[in-house]
């Protein structure tokens, strides 16, 4: 819900940016990437945060290493099914939505580790 | 450059940037936790220079892959190799990089600068760029072209030749050496004539010497002097003590040379690696940062006993060999031992004023803490008993200056070489059995003496020749060719049990 929404706001703010989108919700038994995009050559696997509110902390926060770790991990794995070999990285990017659903923030991490 | 103990290996830097996969900075070959933090002191010295540290997978290979890599000195050639691959610099030229890296890019004083310098020179490869605090090292070798680098800005003005950096003059050692002045003069010692001259002596002939006193005569003063008496440091000596202390990261920046014979006094807690020598990777212990210099070993008796006892070979050999699984390593520890000891555990055994309140049995105990054989390398025992007041108060004649007492020192030992050239050998002290019968003849007055004092205090075969040696150096400090009556008389002194 929370998170979907936010995986919604993201995809549209990296479009914006002029990132290609190229699949959201890679999935395997393993994991999850939220986005899958293309940033000129780069491929460029992003993590979506989303919460509501500023309680307990902003959403960067709640990204620690061992799930930049995972994502990166996952990255692989996708080179590997797709069979590329390309110059690739992790985003992240943080959204704090207000209770009326609107975003109150939005922030862009590149290259994250 | 790589180093294991005083030998250096060259280490090839090899820098790979890959254009795929996710960025990455990775370093392989053995590096230990200093190398391996190379990381994030290159990444961020290269961004705060203002270069674009590349979002690429970075591989740094440090060859040969099987020696263990340790230091810092590895962060600028990994920068430059970083820059070099990224296309901000061309190397033109040829040279050996060297030295840490601080955050903000400048160069920090990086331990073992004179090692690279030497191994440049035997490689032929004629320039190297250290950090600017620790060119003056290097510089003392001739024939390089040592670049003080100061940053990596002015690193790569350099080497786009936007504004050269000069290369160090070769610096004069002998000049240095000359014009140090010991650091403490016997002149400012007050009274303690015999213990003076027995130094003399240990210093004309390499001796170890032994004091015995009371608490507060000054047998720390006194040892204190004795690299100031010694012989001038040669060129090659300097080189040699100044190898142990790059490697050992001792050197002050900035500081070229050890110019003065070491001291070094440890304290009596000193573990059995810190003494000779030791670690999984090996480094130099006191014996060796002693090396051609003197060793003073305060309170001796209160060293631990297997502490002392491994002082053993060392003392024999002038050079200890440690072994671990690492490897096995030789440093020099060519040093003279100058022990202080109390006659007792309250100091005052002996004391014209003072009451000793030991027991007998304590005095025992105390004196059993140092072993024979200890005991018996060390060619010369002397008593320092308290100074008398008259002395302290009154203006006492000042005695010789150091500078004086090492014009005398240098003479004998002149002679000394004189006499051992071709016997590999280059002090009284160091002569064997063999020698001392050839060199060491008497008269038949001193035969007399030392028949009648043989019997007398019962000395050992080992004994009677160290007396003999002793007597030989101070016929050499007294200039004459052999060995008289009086001379032998004051080697006998020196033998007189004090501990």
């Amino acid at each position: 819900m929370t998170g979907n929404r936010g995986e919604d706001i993201a995809t549209e703010y990296l479009w914006k940016k002029g990132y290609k989108i190229i699949e959201r919700n890679f999935r395997t038994r393993f994991g999850e990437i939220d986005i899958v995009c293309r940033d000129g050559q780069t491929l460029v696997f992003v993590e979506v945060k989303t919460k509501i509110g500023h309680d307990f902390g902003e959403p960067e926060e709640m990204v620690n290493k061992s799930k930049i770790v995972k994502v990166k991990r996952m990255g692989e794995v996708y080179l590997q099914d797709k069979g590329l070999d390309v110059s690739c990285r992790v985003d992240v990017v943080a959204i704090v939505i207000e209770n009326s659903w609107s975003v109150e923030k939005i922030e862009h991490y590149q290259a994250v580790y | 450059m790589a180093c294991v103990g005083l030998q250096s290996f060259p280490v090839d830097v090899e820098v790979d940037v890959a254009d795929r996969g996710f960025p990455a900075f990775n370093i392989v070959g053995l590096p230990d936790k200093a190398v391996g933090e190379a990381r994030e002191r290159v990444r961020t010295a290269l961004v705060n220079c203002g270069f674009a540290f590349p979002q690429k997978k970075i591989t740094i290979n440090l060859a040969p892959a099987d020696i263990p890599k340790e230091g810092s000195a590895y962060d600028l050639p990994i920068a430059i190799g970083i820059l070099v691959a990224n296309e901000d610099i061309v190397l033109k030229e040829k040279g050996l990089f060297f030295g840490e890296l601080s955050l903000d890019g400048s160069l920090r004083h990086t331990r073992g600068a004179l090692l690279l310098a030497l191994f440049a020179k035997k490689v032929e490869m004629i320039r190297i760029f250290v950090p600017v605090e620790s060119a003056n090292e290097a510089a003392i070798v001739e024939g390089l072209e040592v670049i003080p680098v100061r940053g990596l800005k002015n690193l790569v003005e350099h080497l786009r030749f936007v504004k050269r950096i000069p290369y160090l003059k070769t610096i004069n050692i002998k000049k240095l050496i000359e014009t140090a002045q010991p650091e403490f003069d016997m002149a400012e010692i007050v009274g303690q004539e015999t213990a003076k001259r027995a130094l003399m002596v240990a210093a004309a002939g390499g001796h170890n010497i032994l004091m015995s006193g009371p608490p507060g005569a000054g047998k720390t003063m006194l040892s204190r002097a004795l690299p100031g008496i010694m012989p001038t440091l040669s060129v090659e000596e300097t080189m040699e003590i100044t190898r142990i202390y790059s490697s050992a990261g001792l050197m002050q920046p900035g500081e070229a040379v050890i110019r003065r014979r070491p001291f070094r006094s440890p304290h009596h807690s000193i573990s059995l690696a810190g003494l000779i020598g030791g670690g999984s990777r090996p480094v130099p212990g006191e014996v060796s940062l002693a090396h051609l210099g003197v060793l003073f070993l305060d309170e001796m008796a209160e060293f631990p006993r297997s502490v002392l006892e491994a002082m053993r070979q060392p003392m024999e050999d002038g050079k200890v060999e440690i072994s671990r699984v690492a490897g096995r390593m030789v440093y020099p520890a060519s040093f003279q031992l100058v022990a202080a000891v109390n006659p007792c555990p309250c100091g005052y055994l002996g004391h014209p004023k003072h009451e000793c309140r030991c027991t007998t049995r304590d005095v025992e105990r105390y004196k059993r803490r140092i072993s024979g054989p200890i005991l018996d390398r060390i060619d010369l025992h002397i008593n320092v008993p308290a100074v008398e007041a008259e002395k302290i108060i009154g203006n006492a004649e000042k005695g010789e200056s150091s500078l004086v007492i090492r014009e005398k020192v240098m003479k004998a030992r002149e002679k000394q070489l004189k006499r051992l050239t071709g016997t590999g050998i280059f002090c009284n002290r160091e002569m064997k059995n063999k020698q001392v019968k050839e060199f060491c003849r008497l008269d038949s007055g001193g035969v007399r003496i030392l028949r009648l004092s043989m019997e007398k205090f019962d000395l050992s075969t080992r004994a009677y020749f160290r007396v003999l040696k002793v007597a030989r150096t101070i016929a050499d400090l007294e200039g004459s060719d052999d060995i008289q009556s009086v001379h032998l008389a004051e080697a006998l002194q020196y033998r007189e049990k004090v501990f």
